[in-house]
């Protein structure tokens, strides 16, 4: 445990130190993202009642965890990927798991902030009143989790030039056709279908309810798919960074 | 120290990088592998370190086998790859102590030999700039340290020389040499055959993936009254049509 554990620490520093004038960028621009879909979307839906509130508020932290997951972290492997980073890596005698567990922690570091900022924004513009369960951390450690893996399954698998594309196609879905900061009844039938498979409605709801505590409890299949889709993101990025030509 | 035996790599596509390969490389040498471009040396090293798995024949590493056991063949060899290190963010410094640490290094011990190589070779003045501000040969012969910091028995360099201007080049020649003095095996790739000829012990020279020569570099001159290049061109055939591979 004790080289994996100094492996990783050491790697964190590294991914930090290459980082640095990329992460702060990051950090503001999820913290404007957070915030904007609170106050801008308020401005799209006139008169807006609390459940919508409700909504929108637990919908901003979300859909920062999975810009930063599923579209930066990816553009940014995909980066590594043509500058050679990804290659040499995998030259150093680390463990790749200790690689794996250094990006992902570099990139839940920086999602922290956007995710707090929108939370209070959004209880202040709207007035909420949340009842956050413990189970919070849980939800939005799984979500971000999720959203990382699978982001970096899709960069590792995929051709640096398609990892763009497909990652600006995710926002664009995510943002408009997921029921994250609306109710899933919106959709057409098989549109709700295609979500019962997609991660993007079980995030929503494991970080929505996490922090209303709703009457009639917190539901255990967002967290059981999220668990899922996480272990099939790993599994995927793992067999890939062993993968020899 | 390395053993190769019949080692064939066929690439998906079909390419015959190796093609039955077989050499030895010892402990305190510099063994020197020429070819053409695409003459398969990359992916030789490449199976070494694990990066490409091979077609047929085997590798042992010290005794052991690092197809079967990357990770250890990871530790036992210190690789510097031909494409340029990633230095993005970082200083030269930086990258190799952080490097030197990763491979094992104790802290104190892996500053000096820091300082000590950016001295050495001649790049003091660059070792906290910004990589984005570095020349070539500076960032090459910063990728040069960070192969050698904390260098693994084996030591692998490919084309460490490009981009080098011609004084630091000799000093990378010493850096080699001094290695080697130390117990390392050392196996590099180059094109600078005139100067390798100076620092190299033993010669191998692939040609369309196969082992045309090897031996001393005087052994290939044979008594001829002319330097590697010339034997180098006379065992190729002097042309440079081989097909490329990664």
């Amino acid at each position: 445990m004790r080289p994996w554990f100094r492996s990783y620490l050491l790697l964190v520093r590294w991914t930090a130190l290459r980082l640095r004038f990329v992460l702060p960028l990051v950090l503001i621009v999820q913290v404007f993202l957070a915030v904007g879909i609170v106050i801008g979307f308020a401005y799209l839906i006139p008169g807006i009642d609390a459940a919508t509130a409700l909504y929108l508020a637990t919908g901003a932290p979300t859909l920062g965890l999975i810009t930063i997951g599923m579209v930066m972290a990816p553009q940014l492997i995909a980066q590594s990927k043509l500058e050679g980073t990804f290659d040499y890596n995998r030259t150093l005698p680390v463990p790749r798991t200790a690689v794996l567990a250094a990006d992902l922690t570099t990139w839940l570091v920086t999602g922290a902030p956007g995710l707090l900022l929108g939370l209070l924004t959004a209880v202040l513009r709207f007035d909420l009143d949340l009842r956050i369960s413990p189970l919070a951390v849980v939800a939005v450690l799984l979500v971000a989790l999720t959203a990382t893996t699978a982001g970096f399954a899709l960069a590792y698998a995929a051709p640096p030039s398609a990892t763009s594309l497909v990652t600006q196609t995710l926002v664009f879905v995510a943002l408009l056709f997921s029921p994250i900061n609306f109710p899933a009844e919106r959709l057409p039938g098989w549109l709700q279908a295609v979500h019962r498979v997609l991660p993007f409605e079980y995030m929503a709801q494991a970080v929505r309810e996490s922090l209303t505590s709703p009457a009639g409890g917190i539901a255990a299949l967002p967290y059981a798919v999220l668990g899922a889709w996480c272990a099939g993101g790993l599994v995927i990025t793992l067999r890939v960074m062993t993968r020899r030509r | 120290m390395l053993h190769i035996d019949s080692l064939t790599k066929v690439y998906r596509r079909g390419v015959r990088a190796n093609d039955d390969i077989s050499l030895d490389v010892d402990a305190g040498r510099v063994t020197g592998l020429l070819g053409h471009n695409g003459a398969g040396k990359t992916t030789l090293l490449h199976q070494v370190v694990g990066l490409v798995r091979p077609t047929s024949g085997r590798i042992r590493l010290l005794g052991r086998d690092p197809v079967a056991d990357p990770a250890y063949a990871r530790s036992a060899c210190s690789f510097q790859p031909q494409s340029q290190a990633p230095l993005t963010g970082v200083t030269p410094r930086q990258a190799i102590e952080i490097v030197g640490r990763i491979r094992g290094g104790r802290r104190g011990a892996v500053r000096k030999r820091t300082a000590g190589l950016l001295a050495g070779l001649g790049i003091e003045e660059w070792a906290d700039a910004p990589a984005e501000r570095l020349s070539g040969g500076v960032r090459r012969l910063t990728a040069f340290c960070m192969a050698i910091v904390e260098p693994g028995r084996l030591v692998m360099l490919d084309e460490p020389t490009n981009d080098v201007d011609p004084v630091r080049r000799r000093l990378l020649w010493a850096q080699i040499r001094s290695l080697a003095a130390a117990g390392h095996a050392v196996v590099l790739v180059t094109h600078n055959i005139a100067e390798a000829e100076r620092t190299i012990d033993r010669v191998v020279v692939l040609d369309h993936g196969r082992v045309v020569a090897a031996g001393s570099p005087a052994d290939l001159a044979a008594g001829r009254d002319t330097g590697l290049e010339e034997v180098y061109i006379g065992l190729t055939g002097g042309n440079d049509s081989a097909t490329l591979v990664p």
